[in-house]
């Protein structure tokens, strides 16, 4: 797998990662005037991971996510207003605003579904892998959990039935060091979740997730050994997230200027503007115009969210398995 | 008479043996769990040849702490570990702790510092440490630097040298290294194995393992049993350890002649090599492409584009090291593991 990327794609993947960070900075800000139902638990700092590895991905391929979904749904293709429209409980949001920040999901973009249970996206993508491989095509299943999710049975069930059926199917732990308030490396037994690929017969890498090229490798390389009928892998991205587990969060377990060093020095935007404009593979202004078109995105999504019509009591009885009268 | 507190450390990189490679090739896993028990066999070794006291870096990947509990075991109380004391300083879980870690072993005294790790771990402690003797063991992922080796008896050769019972002309070795500069950049780095030459434009998952990736290879030395991107040399042109001098090669997808190296653990690809010779010390040469990356010892480290004018030169003057073969053959002609009646370990002391 290479680095070889064209323009076209390089602009997509800043793109990406540029939407997802003025999503979740604008949702930081938003969800302080109360405005917002339920919780959200911001993205912002990881998303090299998402854009690194959706960028392989395509729409027949399933992903499923964990309540830090925000970020995996757009590098997945969901319609940004739609999500919005979706956290904001409106009926325009992509599931009808009955779902909200923890349940975004669309099937058409092979979105399973972010999902409010720690680990719960592993068995979902398992049984995705296997309707691939029983339909005979060489789609992928991509799952995403955190360091806490990598400690859920749900999880190593899923790596043990994804190994034995040789499943086309990528674990992806996104290692941020706090399942919630807890530290990693307090919680994770033997530390490297990547070690733990041994146990269930599978390759297992860990990646550098501030730097997109590095998960754009590493992820290609597992998603063409699984489409090419070698079966599971695991991949550690070590990142971090830039705000609390969840909005409202303060953050008293991490050090004073962890995040503000990360952010100075690490910042996974900040590298590739750098990199690609160094390397000349990309201009500023280039980049400047895919910053300027993502706030007015944003702007637009949430200005049309906030006055777009809630779900009626009537929409209670939809979108549910049996038929009322 | 109370004897100087003889201080060895101990660098075991968390982080060696999980890159892309185990996707790529079949390159194999060593986990945290078998770095702390390599850690303990050391401590094994170093407690029978009268080492005093181990330093060992923090990390946060449960290896000190694994090491440190099994300190307060009857293992360690029956084999009469050193002292173990870990190192005060904070950590970055980059490569900035190994390099941390080796400058405070040396200003700390230690008389050798064990490395645990691949070819990056080793010349990144190299760069640090002067001539403090490395004792050198592998556990990353394409390994020429450090020999693969058990660290029982690594330990042994490293605490008879370290205690001053096998003299250090008989112990040390002298490595080469080679300088990668740019000085527009101010950077000056060491490999003491490779640099790669790669058209590739960014450092991304680090490893290379494909041959189109890789345009030059330079090394220190390239031994025909080598893995890794040394290999190369080892097979078409090869220079041993001892010699002077270094090697090159320079490749090409479309070149006449193709060699069959193995780039990586079960990794074994046919390269077009289109020119070799010979790397003569204190020549600094240019590089054949004018963008790309720069691979030191194995991993992509270095993007240079056009603006940039790095050069690599060769020289004598890379880390020492410990021959562990050459103290435990002079160990054995001078019966220095012998063990009198005494001795604790002596088989009349031992409980029937």
């Amino acid at each position: 797998m290479s680095t070889h990327l064209s323009t076209e794609q390089l602009l997509h993947a800043y793109q990406v990662m540029r939407t997802i960070r003025a999503f979740e900075e604008r949702l930081h800000v938003e969800f302080a005037t109360g405005e917002i139902p339920g919780f959200v638990h911001l993205y912002a700092g990881e998303e090299a991971s998402a854009a690194g590895v959706m960028a392989h991905l395509r729409d027949s391929d399933c992903i499923a996510s964990n309540h830090r979904g925000h970020g995996h749904c757009i590098a997945k293709g969901v319609d940004v207003y739609g999500m919005m429209a979706e956290i904001y409980g409106k009926k325009t949001g992509v599931c009808g605003g009955k779902g909200g920040s923890m349940h975004i999901a669309d099937l058409e973009k092979g979105m399973l579904g972010a999902n409010g249970i720690v680990g719960a996206g592993a068995p979902l993508v398992a049984g995705a892998a296997l309707a691939a491989k029983l339909k005979g095509t060489d789609d992928v299943a991509v799952v995403f959990f955190g360091d806490g999710g990598s400690n859920e049975g749900a999880v190593f069930e899923a790596m043990n039935l994804a190994s034995i059926m040789n499943l086309p199917c990528i674990f992806v732990a996104e290692n941020n060091g706090y399942a919630e308030a807890t530290a990693s490396n307090w919680s994770v037994a033997c530390d490297h979740i990547a070690d733990r690929a041994a146990g269930f017969g599978m390759p297992g890498v860990t990646i550098d997730g501030y730097d997109f090229f590095a998960v754009y490798e590493a992820a290609g390389a597992a998603i063409a050994r699984a489409r090419s009928g070698q079966g599971p892998s695991l991949v550690e991205v070590k990142l971090t997230r830039y705000y609390g587990h969840f909005e409202g969060d303060a953050q008293t377990y991490r050090a004073p200027d962890e995040v503000k060093n990360l952010r100075e020095t690490r910042d996974c935007l900040m590298q590739f503007r750098e990199r690609t404009l160094r390397a000349g593979l990309l201009s500023a202004e280039q980049l400047d115009q895919i910053d300027g078109q993502v706030e007015d995105l944003i702007e637009d999504s949430v200005r049309r969210a906030k006055s777009d019509p809630k779900p009626e009591a009537a929409d209670l009885l939809s979108d549910v398995y049996v038929s009322y009268p | 008479m109370s004897h100087p507190v003889l201080t060895v450390g101990i660098i075991a990189n968390p982080a060696s043996g999980r890159d892309l490679r185990r996707l790529t090739a079949n390159a194999g896993l060593y986990s945290s769990t078998d770095k702390a028990s390599a850690v303990q066999r050391l401590l094994a070794a170093f407690a029978a040849t009268g080492v005093d006291q181990v330093l060992l870096p923090p990390d946060m990947t449960g290896i000190a702490a694994a090491v440190l509990k099994a300190g307060l075991g009857p293992q360690a109380a029956s084999q009469r570990w050193p002292q173990l004391r870990i190192l005060d300083m904070p950590l970055r879980q980059t490569v900035a702790d190994t390099r941390l870690a080796a400058r405070l072993m040396v200003e700390q005294g230690a008389s050798l510092i064990a490395v645990l790790g691949g070819d990056g771990t080793h010349k990144a402690v190299a760069a640090e440490v002067g001539d403090t003797p490395l004792l050198t063991l592998s556990t990353g992922t394409n390994n020429a630097f450090p020999e693969l080796r058990e660290a029982t008896s690594a330990g042994l050769a490293g605490g008879l040298y370290a205690s001053g019972r096998v003299p250090a002309p008989i112990s040390l070795r002298r490595n080469k290294r080679l300088l990668v500069r740019e000085p527009n950049r101010g950077i000056c780095e060491w490999a003491l194995v490779d640099v790669a030459v790669s058209p590739q434009r960014f450092v991304g998952a680090r490893a290379i393992s494909r041959t189109e990736d890789l345009a030059e290879v330079f090394v220190t030395f390239a031994e025909p049993h080598a893995i890794g991107l040394s290999a190369l040399c080892g097979l078409w042109c090869p220079v041993p350890r001892n010699a002077p001098e270094g090697a090159w090669i320079r490749l090409h997808p479309h070149a006449d002649q193709a060699l069959l190296a193995p780039l990586a653990p079960g990794l074994l690809l046919g390269c077009g090599v289109t020119a070799a010779g010979i790397l003569t010390p204190g020549v600094a040469h240019s590089l054949s492409l004018a963008s790309g990356t720069l691979a030191l010892d194995g991993e992509r480290e270095i993007e240079f584009s056009e603006q940039d004018h790095p050069t690599i030169t060769l020289d004598g003057h890379g880390p020492l090291s410990i021959d562990v073969e050459a103290v435990l053959a002079y160990a054995a002609r001078h019966r220095l593991l012998a063990v009198g009646r005494e001795h604790p370990q002596h088989p009349a002391n031992q409980p029937c």
